[in-house]
This record gives C-alpha cells, structure tokens and sequence, in this order.
C-alpha cells in the first residue's frame, strides 16, 4: 500500500525583509498508512513550519508534497482548503475552538462542510461526543471547559470526517500532566484504530506514543527511527531495571 | 532495605512475615516483593546493631515466634535518616562521559550519540507509559514512582535537546 | 450548499454570542435610513404640498372655466376617467378688516363630490342645515385670519353685502395659494350663490377632469380647447397649480442629498469600524474555520452575508419605520416612492460595500492560527516621544502611544468622527447662514422692510404718509412689470425700483449698483437664464415697448429663482412707471415693523395698503428642522463609531492593562491612559472635521446659492464661538462616553494568561 504522505526535499523560505530565513531545508518523509509519526526538535528547528505546510496552512517554497498517492503542493489556497475538508485533521496547541459555537456545534461544523447530510452530521456528533464522554457538555461554550476537554473536543473534530491524516501540532504544550493524560489516552485509542498521524511535540511522553520520531534539527532532520518497545513487568521492576 | 524495616517496626511491633506483608501492602507494584529470607537477615543484621529488639512469642501447637520492636537507637537512626535531605539524581552520567570523550576518540560523533541516546530514552518512556496504562489507578504509590520516572526522563531528553544544541 | 449550512451555523453563533453590538449595528442603521426617509418626505411634502393634497383629495388634473355649463360628451376624451362639477362660480369681493380681497364663490353640494374634493382641515363641510355656511380655502382664509365661525362679508358685483359664517377650512389641490394666485377661493352651496348672484351671465362654469395618466394633462387640455372653442375662458392642467405652490425646493433638495450623502458615509464607515473590529477580534476563529477548509472566498462571503444582512435589516427596519412614521403623521399616500426607493438601494449598496473590504481583509486571514492574537507594540510615537520631551504624566504618555499603535484603526476612528462633525459644522453654517437672512435682510435684497401700496389714495398722498413717519428712513418708488426676452418663452420680472439718482441699494456682489438710466442688476437666475454676463446688453419688452439696459451687476435675489432684473424706475417707460405701483419703505435700524405699518394705516385712515417683507429664511425654516434631525443622526453615528473603537482598543488593551497594573499604574491612571489614548484621536477627528466644515460650508452654500438662481455671496460660515462650542461639546460627550468601558476596564480584574 502506498504512503499516506510524502515529501520530497521539502524546503521553506521566510523573507525577512531582504534577508532570507530557511526554516525547513529539503525534509523527505514518508509516513505509511496507520503509521504514528512524532516529530521533535529543539523550538526554531522548523517542526512547525514543517506541519503547517503538510496541511496546506503555509506554502511551501520548493519540494514536493504528496497525499493519498496525489501531489497536492501545487495546489491554490481554496483547493488546499477543499482537501482539508475530506482528507486532513488538524489540531493545534491552542485548541482553536469556534469561541462562539457550542461544543457539539464544534464537533458538528466539519461534517456539514464536507457536505454530510445534517442528520448524519448530527449522528456523528453524538457518537463523537459520546466516545468523548463529552455528551453531557454538548451545549457549553468552549470557555468553559478545562483545557483537557478542550482539547478533546478539537481532536474529536478533526476527526469528525475521518482524514486520511491528522496533523497535530503540539496537542498537549498548553495542557498540565493530568489533561495531557487525557489527551494522550485518546490519541492512542485512535492510532490503534488505524489512524495516521503526524505530530509536532515537544514532550516526550505523547512522542513515546509513536510508532516513530523524526527529529529536526535547524531545518533539516538528523534522526529517523522506530521506537523499539521492549520490557514488560511491574512499576518495581521497569524502574529499577534502568 | 534496613531503614524500610525501621520504619514499619516504628509504627508497630511486628513478627517478620508480617513485615513482609506490610513492605508489599505499602509499595505495592511500585517495589519488587522481598523473599521472607532477605527479610530475616535484614532483621537479624539489625538485632546485632541494637537498632531492634526480639522477643518470643509463645504460640499453642506451633513454633515461638518472633516479634521485632524498635529500641531508643533504632529509634534515633531512623530519625536521623528521615531528616537528612536525600542525593539528587546524578548528572554525571556514563551517557555524559561518552558525550564529552567520544569525538577525542573518533569512535563516534556526538550527534550519533544523542540520537541514539534519545532513541533510548523515548523507548523507555514508551515503556513507562505502557506501564501506566497497565497500573490500575488506585495504586497511588505505583503511579507516582512511575510520573516521577516519566519526569526525569523528560528532563533527561529536554538536556540531551540543550546538548545538542551547543555541542552540534 | 455544504458551506452554506456550515456557515449558517457559524453566523448564528456569532451573531448571538454578540447580540448588544449587531441591534446597535442595525438600529444605527435603521436610524440614519429613517432619518433620510423622513427627511425627504417631510421636504418634499414642505416645499410640494401638491402631490400629497392631489392624492388625498383625488385631485382632477386638468380644469376649465367655460361661460356656461359645458354641454360636450367630456368623458370621451381619451384618459379621462372621472369628471368633477361643472361647479358654478361667481366672483365677489370679501370685505375683511378693512380690505377688499378678490374672491370666487364655488357652487358645491352638502355631500362630498368623489373627485377633487376639497380637504376640510378645520370644522365642517357645508351643510344643508346651514345654509349660510361657507368653507374657506386655507391660504385664503390664513391669509384673512378668519377662523371656523367668523363673519364672511361678500359684496356681490351688483354692490349688494351678505354675510356668510365659516364653516370649514378646506385644502384643495386645484388652486394655488392666496395671494400669489388669486382670486381666493371660497365654497357655499348652490342655492346660496343663486341669492348671491342670481345673473347667469355674471358667473361661470368650473370643471375638472381627473386623468389615468397625469403625464397627458397637455394633450388633454388641447382637446378641450378644440372641443369647447369660444365657450372656453381659460384651462390650466396640474403643473400649473403644482407649481404655484412649490417653493423653491432645490436649496433644501441640494442640502438634504449633501447631508444625505454624508450620513451615508458615515454609516458606512460606521459600519466598517464595526465590521472591522469584530473581524480583527475573530481572527483566530477564521484561522481556525481556514484549517477546517473553508475558502478564502467562502470567508470573505460569510463576513459579507453576516454583516451586510446586519446593515440591510438595518435598512428595511429603517425604511419601514420611516414610512410608517410618515405615513401615520401625513397619511399613507404622502410618501412618494421615488425617493425612499431611491434611498432604500443608495443605503444597502453603501452597506455591503462598507462590509466587503473588512469581509475581504478577514477572507485573507493565514489559516495558521498562531498564539492568541497580540496587538503590535513596542514603538513609541513621534507624538509620544514629544509627550515624553515635556515631561507630561506618564499615564498620558501611555494614551498617546496607545492612540496610534494600530495606524488604520486609529485613522478610521479620527475619519469616522471627523465626517459627521464636518457635516454638523455644515449644518451650522446653514444655520448661521439662515440667521443671516433674518438679521441682515438687506443682504439678501431685503433692505425695504415695508411696501406700501397706494390703495384708496393718491400716489404722491401715499408718498408723502410713508416719508412723513419718524421710522422711514427712506422712501423707493417702485413698480414691478413683467417682460418678455427674446427667445424665451416665459417672461421675466423687471423690477423697477429707486432712480438712477436714488438707487435701491441692491446687494450687489459682483459689479456695480445702476447708477444711470438703461442700467441694471439683475440675479443670478435671470444671467443663466438668457446666457448673458456683466457688461451685456439685454433688450426686453415691456407691455410691447423695448427696454434695452446693461447689466452691471449681479445681486443676491431670493425671489423668482433669481429670474429677476432691477433697474431705476426712470429706465421704464413713462407709461409703466407714472404712478408707482408702489413704495419700498427702508426703516431705520431698531425699528418695529409691524408698530410701522399700524402707524401707516391709521394716518392713511386704513387707506394704504402696507405689506410686511416676506424673508426668504421665513420659508425656509423647514430646513432648521432638517439640520436639527440630521445632526443628532450624526451624533449618533459619531457615538456609534466611538463605541467600536474603544471597544477595540480595549481588546486590544485586556493584556497591557494587567502589565501596568503591576507595574504600579493606580486604576485612576489606567483609565486616564484608556482615556487619553480615545480621546486624542477624537479631539483630532473633531478637529478636522469642524476645521474641514467651516473651510467648505461658505463654498458649498454659495454654490448651492449659484444654482438655486439667488447667487452666490450668501453663505456665512457658523460663529466662532458656535463652533468651538459644538468642538467642545463633541469631544466633552465623546470623552465622557470613552469613560465608561474605560472606568470598567481599570476596575476589573484583568487574568494575565493567554486565553
């Protein structure tokens, strides 16, 4: 089966003023289907940058992007915008709910713009909600849920279609050890649902969570590899093993 | 496991299974279970310091057995080694030896080393996290031994990020 | 359809998560809209009062007086749809208080006649109960002071007196107003004309015909004179009447489309800051809809849907109330269509233009939802830095670099209240313009405040009465002629007044006063009219002899459309001007016109006609009326402006605010730099704007002079002291309104986290 995502030597220029800023430097990168990427690096390493641009949110300056088997990196703003729709979830550090809508509106918005028919949208705003344990919130404003719940909601909005892949870009930076545990409890139930994702993060326990680590380092990735799982035992017995 | 046996003697006085026992309630999963032996030995070792006392117990149909109580220098022993702040994880590390030593030698460069050594790291956090998941949540102390290892690990990762950072 | 639903969903949940901003959005919407609708209306119904009377009283469009009762198949005329009368008329003369006023008696039925039925403003129709009952027309009867009750003297044209007692006062659409169109008109019922004049041959027969089409009242009125050839006296079709009874509507029609206009700017750009705000305080959930795949162009058109349906709700509130308001305070056909439509699309495509740059701005958002939106900062100002040079509290200091952080907000903000305060100082120019008129009257060729008309007696005895009085300053015999210009079809009026040794002193604000005989002035309208300029040559006719002047000046001349020439009476030929039709008496400063005229009218034992000037601003205080509306609906959009800005600059704000309170600032020093930093962008949009206004308003008024035929050299800018009254009164209510979320916001307690 071929790559959900591929890139080739993918590179991302700011114009600061005259002076020109790399911020990603030729990235080639290949995540299979159900694949859990994480993607790490020290801040300013582009890991960012590199997300947005697999999600259309940023243009890229040279390279090659492609999706489900199709090149995607030429494609204009509103074609981006399409392919989101259907193909690409995204969640964001800062939750980036709809401040006015209500959760369930929230969860419900993507389905309708991927043309679904309001009563299946509403369908699988329940059963989103209910796998969130969220559905008793359905009508509270995003305010005032704790950040863990926010950020439950945001994932399970962007996988309220069913993309192909979902972008994450550091779920869980805004959120403390408890809400993180949350959050990362879900993502792992996804991913072993088949799931592909791709994730920007800075702790390491959600990078744990990968079936792999991409490292940046200044732009350029200077490590790939599977995360080897090996031991089994009790608290005892794990700890004092290292 | 001297000072865990203190402890448990300074609540009450106990026979060695007992101890045991407790040692296994207390730490649950958290802690290896000690084998009655060790457990006797320790005692034993104990009793010869002074630092507990034992006394048979007479039981109908059944061998005395012993009960072990704490004594005034058990007692100052233990306090003394509550109220000492304890050593801090040490920074100086093999990991950081072979950082430092490695390209002197030009066996490997330190980039190699800091990826591989992340690599590690992350397996064992994914290791821990599959402990986490498998540690029934009402095992506090279990919990909070395996967050505090996440944590360091964390730390250990964030200071291998600073490594690469300035030795790169 | 996806989106649509999608975006449906986003709207309404923006819209009720701010809905105190979108009813203020709509009603000052509404207001301006209403505002202009009954403007227009309550203008249009002043200064033509014809169509709504020939609407409520199902006027007839053409009328004709024929010797005796027309015997033709009138209805056969094509386009006639109903015919009204043929009434009987007689002419008679009322005697009231004195004078003796040309009337004519109009036969009608006690139940009303379904067309051109006249409008019974006040009492009773006629009533066969009363039979000595009459209606007066209104102008005439105002123009008597005769109320519901009073004595009617007639004396008929045999010399015999009746006395009839008023029962009504009626408006009709198919008369003039007394005195400029006479005779006036008075109803009795038929049997009582019979008593009046019993001779047949001394009356006549009136009949109107009501048309489909209004448009073809000419040809209509061809037909009847073809069809009634010398039994016709005269005919005249509804332009006439209309235009008896217009007053020169062109100076408030320019000044209401100018203020018109600019209320629209400034709800546009009110809108704008409104839209504008809201979309720079959405940026992040744009962001966020972008991610989810919306289009920048889906974007774009739900802004422009969310806001403009604002706007264009706004709009039909506005209109509705405005035509209802009108239609409750003038009757339901008083609205003419033409102009409310006219102003209905005017303001929804001024809407969804001023929500359309806002809308794209927000349509080009980067999907990149970054960290919570900060505004930019850092930088002082040059004014700042200036404030910091001399040395003024720091709290100042702050305000003035809040002010101009944000560079386009801060503009808009100063732009939008510089607008409607520009437009208020223009309204007050008017005003002082208008006040003016009334206190100067010899500058707008009103230097005679008196005119006396010989009457009863003797020209010269009339003279000697007027020049005899302490108060007369000086005495101008003059006659008014009318002449025809070659090429034209309608005449003009030649006003012969003063002599060549005596000139009237005529405003004269280009060339000179006449000062010998074949020398005039002449308005503004009469230069336009035959193309001519100063120093041409005009030759006229006048009663069939030539009268060749120069013109040698131009004058400010508020009557006639400025269609008027004046000359020296000794230009006019002898035959025209021997006696004086009448005496323009100039009053010394101070004194009391009406003490004058009773002063006249007793030495003449009331045989002296004396009439008072009638000042131009007189008829158009209806104007005052406008300004006072326009300008509170100005206020209005100021304040709306305002609202939104500082409701942005405290978002913007939320952060800072907790910084400096814990860098030590008191919540009094808080407010003070909110305050400061609102408050300098408003003192420098008033600024302007009243600096702009009193730059344009004398232009604007003499242009508008230009083209209304009166000239220009009328337009006076508003006092000094006005000015800086209504620039203090604007900042004062602005900054005490800047105070309110201020005080708010300098006591709230403000969360230092990133949302």
């Amino acid at each position: 089966m071929s790559a959900v995502l591929k890139t080739v030597n993918l590179v991302k220029i700011y114009q600061d003023g005259a002076i020109p800023v790399p911020a990603v430097r030729g990235v080639d990168l290949q995540v299979e289907p159900g694949e859990f990427v994480a993607i790490m690096g020290p801040s300013g390493s582009g890991k960012s940058t590199l997300v947005h641009m697999l999600g259309g949110l940023d243009a890229r300056t040279s390279g090659e992007i492609w999706l489900d088997g199709k090149r995607v990196d030429t494609l204009s703003e509103s074609a981006w915008a399409l392919l989101r729709r259907k193909k690409v979830g995204f969640v964001f550090q800062f939750f980036n709910l709809v401040a006015n809508m209500t959760v369930g509106d929230n969860v419900e918005l993507p389905a309708l713009l991927a043309g679904v028919s309001p009563k299946v949208a509403r369908e699988r705003r329940e059963s989103l909600l209910g796998a969130l344990d969220l559905t008793d919130r359905a009508d509270a404003a995003p305010a005032q849920l704790s950040g863990g719940e926010q950020q439950r909601v945001a994932l399970a909005r962007a996988l309220a279609n069913q993309p192909s892949l979902l972008l994450a870009d550091e779920p869980t930076g805004n959120l403390d050890s408890r809400n993180t545990r949350d959050v990362l409890r879900l993502l792992g139930k996804v991913h072993k649902e088949g799931q592909s994702i791709v994730m920007v993060t800075h702790d390491a326990r959600v990078a744990a969570l990968a079936d792999r680590v991409v490292s940046l380092f200044d732009g350029e990735v200077v490590d790939d590899g599977r995360i080897a799982r090996r031991r089994r035992g009790t608290a005892g017995e794990v700890i004092d093993l290292r | 496991m001297r000072l865990h046996l203190l402890a448990l003697l300074a609540k009450e006085p106990a026979h060695g299974y007992e101890l045991k026992q407790a040692l296994e309630q207390t730490f649950g999963s958290a802690y290896p279970s000690p084998n009655i032996g060790q457990v006797y030995v320790t005692l034993g070792r104990l009793e010869k310091d002074g630092l507990v006392r034992a006394v048979d117990v007479e039981q109908s149909n059944r061998p005395n057995k012993k009960v072990y109580y704490l004594t005034a220098k058990g007692r100052d022993h233990l306090t003394t080694w509550v109220d000492e702040p304890t050593e801090g994880p040490r920074v100086r590390d093999e990991f950081f030896m072979k950082l430092v030593l490695a390209p002197l030698t030009g066996i490997a460069d330190r980039m190699a080393l800091i990826n591989r050594q992340r690599r590690h790291y992350l397996s064992l956090m994914s290791d821990l996290n599959d402990l986490l998941n498998r540690t029934s949540p009402s095992d506090r102390v279990a919990m909070l031994l395996i967050e505090g290892a996440m944590l360091h690990l964390q730390a250990d990762l964030d200071w291998l990020e600073r490594c690469q950072e300035d030795l790169a | 359809m996806s989106t649509a639903l999608a975006g449906s969903r986003w709207i309404r949940a923006d819209l009720r998560a701010r809905k105190g901003q979108a009813v203020l959005t709509v009603l000052a919407v509404a207001g301006i809209v209403a505002a202009l609708i009954t403007a227009a209306t309550l203008l249009e119904d002043g200064t033509n009062p014809w169509r709504s009377l020939s609407a409520q009283s199902d006027g007839a469009h053409v009328w004709f007086y024929t010797g005796d009762s027309p015997e033709v198949a009138l209805g056969g005329i094509d386009g006639v749809t109903q015919i009204a009368g043929p009434y009987r008329s007689a002419p008679v003369t009322v005697a009231q208080d004195g004078k003796r006023e040309p009337a004519a008696l109009r036969a009608m039925p006690a139940e009303p006649a379904r067309v051109a039925h006249p409008l019974v403003a006040e009492g009773n129709w006629l009533d066969a109960a009363q039979p000595d009952g009459v209606v007066v027309e209104r102008s005439f009867a105002s123009s008597l002071r005769l109320g519901v009750g009073a004595p009617f003297t007639i004396i008929a044209l045999s010399g015999e007196r009746h006395t009839l007692y008023v029962r009504g006062v009626a408006d009709t659409a198919e008369h003039g107003f007394y005195p400029e169109w006479t005779p006036g008109l008075a109803y009795v019922l038929p049997e009582m004309l019979d008593r009046i004049e019993p001779m047949m041959g001394r009356s006549e027969w009136v009949t109107g015909l009501r048309l489909a089409d209004p448009d073809a009242a000419q040809v209509v009125s061809q037909r009847v004179v073809v069809m009634l050839e010398d039994q016709l006296q005269r005919v005249y079709t509804w332009r006439e009447v209309r235009g008896a009874m217009e007053l020169d509507n062109r100076l408030l029609g320019t000044l209401l489309a100018l203020f018109g206009v600019v209320g629209l700017v400034a709800a546009a750009l009110a809108l704008a800051n409104a839209a504008g705000g809201r979309v720079l305080g959405q940026l992040r959930d744009l962001a966020t809809l972008k991610s989810m795949g919306f289009t920048r162009g889906q974007i774009t058109l739900l802004l422009v849907v969310e806001h403009g349906a604002l706007g264009l709700l706004g709009v039909a509130l506005g209109a509705l109330a405005g035509w209802g308001v009108m239609a409750a305070v003038l009757g339901p056909t008083s609205v003419a269509p033409v102009p409310v439509l006219a102003i209905v699309a005017g303001t929804a495509l001024v809407v969804l233009a001023a929500v359309g740059l806002p809308a794209w701005r927000g349509g080009r958002t980067p999907p990149i939802p970054a960290a919570p939106a900060s505004p930019p900062r850092g930088h002082l100002s040059r004014l700042a830095r200036l404030a910091l040079l001399v040395r003024l509290p720091p709290a100042l200091v702050l305000g003035t670099r809040d002010a101009f952080t944000r560079r386009v907000p801060a503009f808009l903000t100063a732009f939008g209240l510089a607008v409607p305060m520009m437009m208020i100082t223009i309204g007050l120019g008017v005003w002082a313009t208008l006040d003016n008129f009334l206190s100067h009257p010899e500058q707008v060729g009103q230097h005679a405040g008196l005119y006396v008309r010989p009457g009863k007696l003797e020209a010269a005895e009339a003279r000697r009465i007027a020049e005899r009085d302490k108060d007369v300053a000086a005495v101008y015999p003059g006659t008014d002629v009318n002449a025809l210009a070659p090429g034209e079809a309608r005449s003009v009026r030649v006003r012969a007044v003063g002599s060549s040794t005596q000139p009237y002193p005529f405003p004269v604000v280009e060339g000179r006063r006449y000062a010998r005989q074949g020398e005039a002035v002449a308005g503004q309208g009469l230069l336009d009219l035959l193309g001519i300029r100063i120093g041409d040559r005009v030759r006229l006719t006048v009663g069939g002899s030539p009268l060749i002047v120069r013109i040698v000046g131009r004058t400010v001349e508020p009557d006639q459309d400025g269609v008027v020439l004046s000359v020296g009476l000794d230009s006019l030929a002898a035959k025209d001007s021997v006696p004086p039709e009448y005496y323009a008496l100039a009053l010394r400063p101070g004194a009391d016109r009406a003490e004058v005229r009773g002063r006249l009218l007793a030495e003449s034992a009331e045989g002296l006609d004396v009439q008072a000037a009638v000042n131009p601003a007189d008829r158009l205080s209806i104007i005052r009326v406008v300004i006072v509306a326009l300008i509170a609906v100005l206020a209005l959009i100021g304040l709306a402006n305002l609202l939104t800005a500082s409701a942005l600059g405290l978002r913007d704000h939320a952060f800072d605010l907790a910084v400096l309170k814990a860098m030590g600032l008191t919540p009094r020093q808080v407010m003070a730099t909110l305050v400061t930093g609102t408050g300098l962008l408003v003192v420098l949009g008033v600024g302007a704007g009243a600096a702009a206004g009193a730059s344009v308003v004398t232009g604007l008024i003499d242009l508008q002079g230009h083209t209304s035929g009166v000239g220009a050299g009328i337009g006076r800018p508003p006092s000094p002291l006005t000015l800086a009254v209504a620039v203090v009164i604007a900042v004062g209510t602005a900054l005490a309104v800047a105070l309110i979320p201020a005080r708010r916001a300098a006591r709230a307690q403000v969360p230092v986290t990133a949302r």
